[in-house]
């Protein structure tokens, strides 16, 4: 965890790998449609900086080398892998991660459908699974079943409910389609 | 863990060359990092600088220039080439394989540059990038220069570039309309996997057939021998088949842990008969 304190004193953030010991650089962002402003350590990567430094722990870490996709956040309006990307790279940039989906403790509408339609298991995967899912809804309210699949074809879930939720996306877009008429 | 690195994000192409240049320091240009992060976070690559070039104009550059042709800078993402409408027409073969490069999120950092400067012997983009006769631009404080992309592989994850030396782009020539090209990739699942054999293959409006395959071979090939026979011989049904069978004696794939060397063969044949059936039916349509 974060030993880097104890040697340092209170920071704003600090990471699982390493304190680089290197001057702080200004970092300035978008999350969740708040206006971040922080030091930071210019060697952290994106999802460590979400993290430990903001503390939005529905991002997941899983294999940290772009394979599995449970780091998945929107950055700029695309799915990016959150591990793969330094903290430094986001400057000015608007980021969504799993806990910017809901509105006043209100599921969305995207949320609801994957509880109704047991999308999940373990929900490792979810925080991912719904930001790739709900990049591909804001580029298409109409996806066809292949069009889904390769969103989230980088999001991998290992207890296998992919049908559930290639289903909750779906419906989602259905939902969300009647909504805006 | 990652070694100790400085951040530089650079605003000109001039900057990126004088950090390349310094001799006592090991520079790593950062564009999408898709490979670059990877190997890091692995401690493969130990870069003591890291130079973001995404914040360059020059770098930023897709355009298609009528009679003159396409050129991609060297932060457009695979995303980008997927939904360019001009690489969509014209080089089929490029956009169909940047649909199956990795996932969607990588994608959308992943860039064409990266993925040819990464130099893997299977990577996608190589094959339909030779079959266009790509040329790679290469920058440094010497000067710059223009290299067809065939004499820029040297071995995997190997290329001619120099220490100091930047890939700025990659440009295609223009094409006839009525140019055909098409991508045929085998892998283990469909979605975000690697290849087991790329096969990329042209047929040009004057007849003419251009064949690269990837991960048969320390780096990404084009096939001249099987290019001749195909263009020596009248397009009969059987023409396919005795292509399928001349590429498995012209490549030399190894085994590893995606695919045996015997199934590499096997699928090559496979794909290249099919490709030719594809392009030569498709043509008399």
């Amino acid at each position: 965890m974060c030993e880097n304190q104890s040697q340092h004193g209170p920071q704003e953030h600090c990471s699982t790998y390493i304190d680089s010991q290197q001057p702080r650089v200004f970092l300035s962002c978008w999350v969740n449609g708040e206006i971040i402003s922080a030091q930071i350590d210019p060697m952290i990567t994106l999802l460590n900086f979400l993290r430990q430094g903001l503390k939005l722990l529905g991002t997941k870490e899983g294999c940290g080398e772009g394979e599995c996709g449970a780091c998945t956040i929107i950055m700029n309006g695309e799915a990016v892998n959150a591990c793969l990307i330094l903290a430094v790279e986001a400057q000015d940039a608007e980021i969504t991660t799993v806990e910017g989906l809901s509105t006043g403790g209100q599921l969305s509408i995207l949320q609801s459908e994957f509880v109704s339609q047991d999308a999940l298991q373990c929900g490792f995967c979810t925080p991912g699974m719904l930001m790739s899912a709900r990049a591909l809804l804001d580029r298409t309210l109409d996806p066809t079943d292949p069009e889904i699949k390769e969103a989230i074809a980088g999001n991998l879930c290992r207890c296998t409910g992919y049908s559930p939720i290639i289903a909750a996306i779906s419906s989602t877009a259905k939902k969300e389609r009647e909504e805006r008429k | 863990m990652f070694s100790q690195f400085k951040y530089v994000k650079a605003q000109t192409i001039d900057e990126v060359l004088t950090y390349l240049g310094d001799r006592d320091r090991c520079v790593k240009i950062l564009a999408g990092g898709t490979d670059l992060m990877v190997l890091m976070q692995r401690n493969l690559e130990t870069p003591d600088c890291l130079i973001d070039i995404k914040g360059i104009e020059e770098m930023k550059r897709l355009d298609f220039v009528q009679g003159v042709g396409l050129f991609v800078g060297a932060s457009v993402t695979v995303n980008q080439v997927t939904e360019s409408k001009i690489i969509l027409e014209k080089y089929q073969a490029l956009g169909q394989a940047a649909k199956t490069l990795a996932s969607y999120q990588l994608r959308n950092r992943a860039t064409l540059v990266g993925n040819v400067c990464n130099a893997s012997p299977g990577a996608d983009l190589a094959g339909p990038l030779l079959i266009f006769e790509a040329n790679v631009h290469i920058a440094s404080l010497d000067g710059r220069r223009v290299l067809p992309l065939a004499q820029f592989f040297t071995g995997p994850k190997k290329t001619v570039l120099a220490a100091n030396e930047l890939v700025t782009g990659i440009s295609l020539p223009d094409l006839s309309s009525g140019d055909q090209s098409l991508y045929l990739k085998q892998a283990r699942v469909k979605g975000h996997d690697l290849g087991i054999v790329g096969v990329a293959m042209r047929l040009t409006l004057d007849q003419k057939f251009l064949v690269a395959l990837s991960a048969v071979a320390p780096t990404p090939i084009r096939l001249l021998e099987l290019e001749e026979f195909l263009n020596a011989h009248p397009r009969t049904p059987e023409l396919a088949t005795k292509a399928g069978e001349m590429v498995q004696k012209l490549i030399h794939p190894i085994s590893d842990v995606r695919a045996s060397a015997e199934y590499r063969l096997l699928i090559a044949g496979v794909l290249v008969k099919r490709a030719v059936t594809l392009l030569t039916t498709r043509e008399a349509n």
